[in-house]
């Protein structure tokens, strides 16, 4: 949602000359670039447990970040308070970053014609092979907005909340008669941004979130099961609807019979089948970080030395997109103001771009391709991913499960963890399948995939045509947690480590 | 609140705590029964290096004031960090507002004022305020980020460091007359390295140390220690699958025990979400397994006199040889279900050891085996209690490193895990609020 400047400005009481005041005072001391990230963030959640919704609350966080740049370093403080005093004395502390105070120094001078905008950080000659672009200098525009709200969560009735809530968890518990308990939440947020930078650039925008999620108990003779669902948009009110009732109380349920069933296969390495949407986690986690600069910048990611060159199998194409409507990892804007986009890291198999804030696309010499997020006012933005997914193949998914003689289907994952440097996952897998002679059989869990990210991408041998963008509640933490989506069509990894149970028998 | 930072101890200032009381006064006049206001305050200055160069200085400052309001036997909760005296009115207001269009429930309670901290007035009670935090300056943090770099190193690819210093200052009362407070400063350096091998591979090595007093930390072996972490990597191999002696290395013991505590908790039992729901005051686990709660250790990270409600802590026992003794429960959680009320979680829990020593004594008792020093991803079930873990660290054999392993995944279940404890040594990491020393299992399956 892109309000008016003036209604920006009002929210936290400031003026542009004011602001422009502010980051030359974060430059006085010798730093090259300086930014303001005013946010006011309202948020609320109810809760419905044990039959009724007992348990509502909101808050509200409100302050502005000053960022200074020296060359890649970078001094960071905030203020709780949008007062001038605050303000700058928030803006000498991120100044320190530039040395020592020289009280001779002269004015920073702040660029007002938006044609200067990034100059300094943008180098024409590669972009990973790919021509640089200018990035949008104009204002906000609301008929490009990604996230238009047709109701405001901040004026959207408790009660009205409340009874979806009840209805569907009323929905879901009468799925099954095996559900002993359901968990429903909602929560919704509404955080209105200004952000401002020594190049004179002045951004806007309200972005809205909000997350619905079921967690349910089932017990079955003295077996206790459990299942989580989510569904999150950026959006207004206006998502809840009968329709998402009957999704989500449908997934909740979906596949209860073959957890039950479920066993831990023997371990070993085997091919695996990751089932189109979800299992993208493992492309966020696995892959998507080594692409993100920072790493790259630092020499920490097992990607450091490859771009241009081939990482996997022609075919293979990998997307982190801000464009998607509604999209959870959506951006008008990024953190820094630079317009959110859609960037492709690799492109038939060849490495073609990392993801970069302004620090890291100075340092490449590139144009940011708008992944400079924070969780708040109060930290420092990153390059962090967004919406990550692979695009399609052309194999059939049920071709894909049929050419497996013996492996693994898995569609279901939680807990990943990786190491940059190594590349080395695991993720734990929620539920499954074994695949034997082609055909899915035993139903599989509380296993682990354990493999290497670079590798695992090399060892891709088929691609579907069917590729999904999961809608659950995804949070990227790397300090700071951030919302993002991640997707991928049906795939099959040639070799990755499952790690079940008697394995060595 | 003020701007005013009260320099001699904590944060808040006497206007501070005096707007939390006024908070409670404005929610009973509107109308809410009762009331807790949280009133916390925090400041932490920090300085990141990269490869020996200050590459990241940060300054925060924090306060926010959180209502928990009991109405027409409703309850919600409302945080804000824009408060002062004027819009307190307005924020309440909207918060019963809130409250009102929830349904009503019983259980909910404020504690039995008897229950609560009666000792926690000045919040310097347990001795983690170190007055040093008030001398230090940009040019000091500098000056120890940058004296722990051991960049340049050769084999090392990249090294990140990260000095800071913070305090937190918290202050609790309701509407029955509770009053608390809980100061704490704390100083933390952790450092990252990536090191290449001969073959271009990369391997990261991490260390950390953090103490409430300044004199207490010891920065100085931590990028070696990350360093010599990460070189030790080098060159992993296979090994066969089975079972195996497993010691797990004080640094990272305490993720076997975190799901021990999550099922001991009384809302994880009241949603049966827990596989220790029917224990409480059976023998679970063996004989040789016994966990405190040193809550009231002084000086010591993660001690508190309070917990999130205002409930005192003591020092007691969370299982005892065995028995699991207490489960943590909330007084919401104990109106609905019948259980003694205790607190919200365990502290500092600290697992008692069975024997002197650290990691190379329990490799010689176990003779041969698997070291465990990192665990990667994983999960276990909180209603079964079965786990998978990714696991890395190393061959041992006749109590000796053999080589490194990578790649490896534990299965099982915690119970049959803990019951096949055979020793914890006394090694504890002191930086740690969960003091769980190295610790050695019989009979681990090693399942890729």
């Amino acid at each position: 949602m892109i309000n008016t400047e003036n209604y920006y400005l009002d929210t936290f009481g400031v003026s542009r000359s004011l602001m422009e005041e502010l980051a030359a005072e974060g430059l006085r001391t010798g730093g090259d670039y300086s930014d303001l990230f005013f946010e006011s963030t309202w948020g609320s959640s109810l809760m419905f447990k044990d039959g009724e919704v007992t348990f509502g609350g909101f808050n509200v966080d409100y302050g502005v970040g000053i960022r200074v740049l020296k060359g890649e370093k970078t001094g960071y403080a905030y203020s709780e308070s949008t007062s001038r005093e605050a303000m700058m004395s928030a803006a000498k502390a991120a100044g320190a970053i530039a040395g020592s105070s020289r009280s001779d120094a002269s004015p920073a001078r702040i660029l007002t014609d938006a044609r200067d905008s990034g100059s300094p950080y943008v180098r024409s000659d590669s972009n990973g092979g790919r021509p640089v672009r200018k990035f949008f200098t104009g204002v906000p525009n609301p008929a490009a907005d990604r996230y238009p709200v047709l109701n405001d969560w901040r004026t959207c009735s408790t009660a009205g909340q409340a009874a979806f809530l009840s209805k569907l968890a009323n929905t879901v518990t009468a799925k099954d008669n095996r559900i002993v308990k359901v968990i429903a939440t909602l929560t919704s947020q509404m955080s209105d941004y200004l952000m401002f930078n020594s190049f004179g650039e002045l951004k806007y925008d309200t972005r809205p979130l909000a997350t619905v999620a079921v967690s349910v108990i089932f017990k079955q003779g003295d077996d206790m099961e459990s299942k989580s669902v989510s569904r999150s948009w950026r959006t207004g009110s206006e998502m809840l609807s009968e329709e998402l009732v009957s999704e989500i109380a449908t997934m909740a349920v979906k596949g209860i019979d073959e957890k039950f069933e479920a066993r831990r296969p023997k371990g070993g390495k085997m091919q695996v089948v990751m089932g189109a949407g979800a299992s993208g986690i493992l492309l966020h986690e696995a892959m998507g970080h080594a692409f993100e600069a920072d790493f790259n910048r630092k020499g920490q990611s097992i990607f450091s030395d490859k771009m241009g060159k081939r990482i996997c199998p022609k075919g293979i194409s990998i997307v982190d997109d801000a464009t998607l409507r509604g999209n959870r990892g959506s951006l008008n804007f990024d953190d820094e103001g630079v317009p959110g986009q859609r960037t492709m890291m690799v492109e038939d198999g060849i490495l073609t771009s990392y993801l970069h804030d302004r620090i890291s696309a100075r340092f490449y010499g590139v144009t940011p391709t708008g992944n400079g997020r924070r969780e708040s006012f109060r930290y420092e933005p990153l390059p962090r991913m967004r919406a990550t997914y692979m695009e399609g193949g052309d194999a059939d998914p049920q071709d894909i499960i049929a050419s497996v003689k013996k492996g693994i289907y898995v569609d279901d994952f939680t807990n990943g963890q990786v190491k940059i440097g190594e590349g080395d996952f695991t993720f734990y897998v929620n539920s499954g399948f074994l695949i034997e002679n082609g055909r899915k059989t035993m139903p599989v869990k509380d296993i682990n995939i354990i493999g290497n990210g670079p590798q695992a991408l090399a060892d891709i041998i088929a691609v579907g045509n069917d590729p999904v963008v999961d809608k659950g509640a995804w949070t990227c933490g790397k300090g700071q947690s951030v919302p993002v989506s991640c997707g991928i069509p049906t795939v099959l990894v040639n070799g990755l480590t499952v790690g079940g149970e008697q394995a060595y028998d | 609140m003020t701007d005013n930072i009260n320099k001699d101890c904590g944060l808040l200032s006497p206007e501070d705590m005096a707007l939390a009381q006024s908070a409670l006064e404005i929610a009973l006049k509107e109308g809410a029964s009762k009331a807790r206001a949280n009133l916390s305050c925090s400041v932490m200055d920090l300085v990141a290096t990269l490869n020996g160069q200050v590459d990241k200085v940060t300054h925060s400052f924090d306060r926010s004031l959180t209502m928990y309001i009991f109405a027409d036997g409703r309850y919600g909760t409302f945080s804000t960090n824009r408060v002062s005296a004027e819009g307190l009115t307005e924020f309440i207001r909207k918060g019963l507002e809130t409250v009102r269009a929830l349904s009503p429930d019983p259980c909910r309670n404020l504690p039995d004022i008897n229950r609560t901290a009666m000792d926690a007035g000045s919040g310097l009670e347990l001795g983690l305020w170190d007055p040093e935090r008030n001398d230090m300056d940009p040019g000091r943090r500098r000056a120890i980020a940058l004296e722990a770099s051991i960049w340049p190193k050769e084999g090392l690819i990249s090294e990140e460091g990260e000095y800071s210093d913070s305090v937190s200052d918290i202050y609790m009362v309701d509407t029955q007359g509770l009053e608390c407070r809980h100061i704490e400063t704390s100083f933390e350096y952790g450092v990252e390295v990536t090191a290449q091998d001969k073959d271009g591979n990369r391997y990261s090595g991490y260390w950390w140390d953090s103490s409430p007093k300044l004199e207490n930390l010891e920065i100085g072996d931590c990028g070696l220690t990350a360093m010599k972490r990460a070189v030790a990597q080098f060159a992993p191999q296979d090994f066969p699958l089975g079972r195996y002696n497993m010691v797990v290395e004080n640094e990272v013991a305490g993720r076997l025990l975190t799901p021990v505590l999550n099922a001991l908790n009384g809302s994880a039992i009241q949603q049966q979400n827990s596989f220790l729901a029917d224990s409480l005051g059976k023998k679970v686990f063996p004989d040789n397994l016994t966990v405190i709660d040193c809550a009231r250790e002084e000086g010591r990270s993660g001690s508190r006199l309070f917990d999130s409600e205002g409930v005192a802590t003591s020092n007691s026992t969370i299982i005892g040889h065995g028995v699991v003794e207490e489960f943590f429960v909330t007084t919401y959680i104990a109106a609905k279900t019948g259980l003694k009320p205790t607190v919200d979680d365990a502290s500092r829990p600290k697992v008692m050891p069975t024997m002197r020593g650290g990691t190379s004594d329990l490799l010689h008792m176990c003779g041969d085996g698997i070291l465990v020093t990192g665990f990667n991803g994983g999960n276990s079930n909180p209603t079964t209690g079965r786990f998978s873990f990714g696991v890395e660290g190393f061959l041992f054999k006749d109590g000796k490193i053999v080589h490194p392993v990578r790649e490896a995944v534990i299965t099982g279940d915690l119970v049959t895990l803990w019951n096949n404890l055979a020793a914890a040594g006394s090694d504890y990491r002191r930086c740690s609020s969960r003091q769980v020393p190295t610790l050695a299992f019989r009979d681990v399956d090693f399942s890729a």
